[in-house]
């Protein structure tokens, strides 16, 4: 696994969260989708008509490509949530 | 931040806590005024005004540019003023009365009464289709900034950025000094016009000296930086791999055998931005298109006063201009209010309002060359193949929006009947501004007759929470 995480910047608490199950380590701080970007997931969503695989584009609010599971609420935008410690979050496989 | 309770009364609310919006605030709140920002963001401070992780609520030991200094200096002061500061804040409805309606924190739904409101809520990125977009890796530019600068994490290990507009090199520059490998910088316009844009940079000393910070580092770190070059297709097996690029014409129009393929982790695009004017529409101001002032924005008079009496607006919904654009229209939007509250002595406000007016006026200027320059020709959308998806909520094509129009379907209203567009969570932020320039190419007619695609409250999709506890307590 790359490591996506900026070198020399002093980060806050490291955390843990789960996706789909499984343990992923973070700092608090950080923002949802830069937590899954960092882990390693990119595609967060399936589009609803078609099914295809989607992610994070506009990164602010906007767009809705983010949207996964926390804690068992749906629809919640990644990129305006703070990823917390043991926040449990799924995204579509 | 006080607690709120169901009901409350300002003098002012202002929506939207970037460089405009905490200007206002500022100055307003000097004067013993009952001031209300709201955001839906998490943070203050707006698109440019983003805390850094190492210190986290502290700007202090930050040294950013000039521009971004006196920003952070105004976080500051809100923050330490008497305003109250609502952040996730979406508004769930605005009514003629004076009132507005918000979500709070996704569970509380507020009633505000106002006395006068200004809208501030900024830009966003524009956005134009290309084979392959949807898929995963494929960010904005402005995402791969603020992964950068919010969460201090690289977008991708290798990145090819393309698209078009002076932010692209401010990325390229975040990225490559945060180590990320940029593949190829890709400026979708040609190079030459930009010698144009010149005299408007005569009052615009920061942006050039930004400008060249930018330019010599990725030149010196070899990144190869082409001009006339667009994003033809990103591909790769569920996320990107590759990114086929080509040169384009005076039309914008792909040169056929010129397409080159970089491998690369990921692609950020970005081809300049849009007016946040949802909000105002909603709430009856007055819009103009202005394709030289990035698309629909929202009309003002001099006091920067909209057509809807006592609602104001500043920023970059009336016309995209960057940071000293947003500062100067703040600094006139408080000045107005308080001439109207008889808070300032007229012969005050008369020598603050020309003085203003004038910095305006340069400001102004660059908003002309900015968006003219950097403006993809509409010609170019016609490369856009018909599988590709336009609508990303509701996965319409292109092909499904050629066919509507030749049906007959020739105005925003039309086209969402007969193929959905806009229609999904996203209400149409994403595709609709490409959407008016598709319509603009296939029927040959002004922008602005079309009108515009409507908007409905509530403006973001509401969480069940704050909807159960608003029915509860009706
Ligand atoms: C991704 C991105 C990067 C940028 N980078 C630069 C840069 O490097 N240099 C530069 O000079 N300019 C940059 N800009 C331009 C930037 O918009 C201006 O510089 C300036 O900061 C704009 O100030 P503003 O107050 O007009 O808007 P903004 O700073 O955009 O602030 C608007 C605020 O309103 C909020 N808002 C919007 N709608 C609503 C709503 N309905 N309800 C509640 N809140 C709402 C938003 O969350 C946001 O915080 C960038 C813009 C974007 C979009």
């Amino acid at each position: 696994m790359v490591d996506l995480r900026i070198e020399n910047i002093k980060r806050k608490e490291a955390i843990i969260f789960t996706v789909n199950g499984k343990e992923v380590s973070a700092y608090k701080g950080e923002t949802l989708l830069a937590a899954l970007i960092a882990a390693g997931y990119k595609k967060t969503k399936r589009s609803p008509i078609k099914g295809n695989p989607r992610g994070g584009l506009c990164g602010m609010g906007v767009c809705f490509e983010c949207i996964v599971t926390v804690n068992g609420v749906p629809n919640i935008r990644s990129c305006m949530t703070e990823v917390e410690n043991n926040m449990v979050v799924k995204i579509d496989e | 931040m006080n607690n709120p309770t169901q009901s409350q009364k300002y003098d002012v609310v202002i929506i939207g806590s970037g460089f405009s919006g905490i200007v206002a605030a500022d100055i307003l709140a000097k004067h013993q005024l009952n001031i209300l920002m709201l955001d839906e963001n998490m943070h203050v401070g707006g698109q440019l005004l983003r805390k850094i992780p190492e210190q986290l609520g502290e700007y202090a030991s930050y040294n950013p540019d000039y521009v971004k200094k006196l920003g952070f200096r105004f976080v500051q002061n809100v923050k330490h003023q008497k305003i109250t500061i609502m952040n996730r804040a979406c508004i769930m409805g605005i009514y003629p009365d004076k009132k507005l309606l918000l979500e709070v924190e996704r569970k509380q739904v507020m009633e505000i009464n106002y006395n006068y409101l200004v809208f501030a809520t900024g830009a966003r990125e524009r956005y134009l289709p290309f084979t392959g977009w949807t898929l995963p890796g494929v960010y904005s530019t402005g995402m791969a900034q603020v992964l950068m600068k919010s969460s201090g994490i690289l977008p991708a290990k290798s990145m090819v950025i393309g698209g078009s507009g002076l932010f692209l090199f401010s990325v390229a520059y975040e990225y490559l000094k945060n180590k990320g490998k940029a593949v190829a910088v890709l400026e979708q316009t040609g190079m030459m016009e930009k010698i144009k844009m010149v005299p408007a940079l005569a009052h615009q000393f920061s942006k050039v000296a930004e400008g060249f910070k930018y330019l010599s580092r990725i030149y010196l770190s070899g990144v190869p930086v082409k001009y006339s070059t667009k994003i033809v297709e990103a591909r790769g097996n569920g996320c990107v791999e590759e990114v086929v690029t080509g040169k384009v014409n005076s039309d914008g129009r792909l040169i056929s055998g010129s397409e080159k393929i970089y491998k690369a982790d990921a692609l950020a695009v970005g081809y300049g931005f849009v007016p946040n004017i949802e909000a105002p529409q909603l709430a009856g101001c007055d819009l103009e298109y202005a394709e030289d002032k990035g698309g629909w924005i929202v009309r003002v008079n001099d006091n920067l006063e909209t057509s809807v009496k006592d609602i104001y607006a500043a920023g970059e919904i009336t016309g995209v201009g960057g940071a000293l654009k947003s500062i100067n229209e703040g600094n006139i939007t408080a000045v107005s209010i308080l001439h109207k509250m008889e808070l300032m002595a007229e012969s005050d406000y008369v020598k603050n309002l020309a003085r203003l007016l004038k910095e305006r006026g340069h400001h102004m200027q660059f908003v002309h060359f900015f968006n003219s320059l950097y403006r993809v020709p509409a010609e170019a959308l016609n490369d856009i193949p018909d599988e590709t998806v336009i609508c990303r909520c509701e996965d319409i094509t292109m092909g499904d929006i050629r066919k509507s129009v030749a049906a007959g379907y020739k105005t925003p209203k039309g086209l969402k009947t007969a193929t959905r567009v806009t229609m999904g969570n996203c209400q149409g932020r994403t595709c609709g501004p490409v959407l008016y320039d598709m319509l603009g190419l296939l029927t040959g007619q002004p922008k602005q007759s079309f009108g515009l695609f409507n908007t409905r409250p509530p403006l973001k999709p509401l969480s069940v929470e704050a909807l159960a506890g608003f029915v509860e307590k009706d």
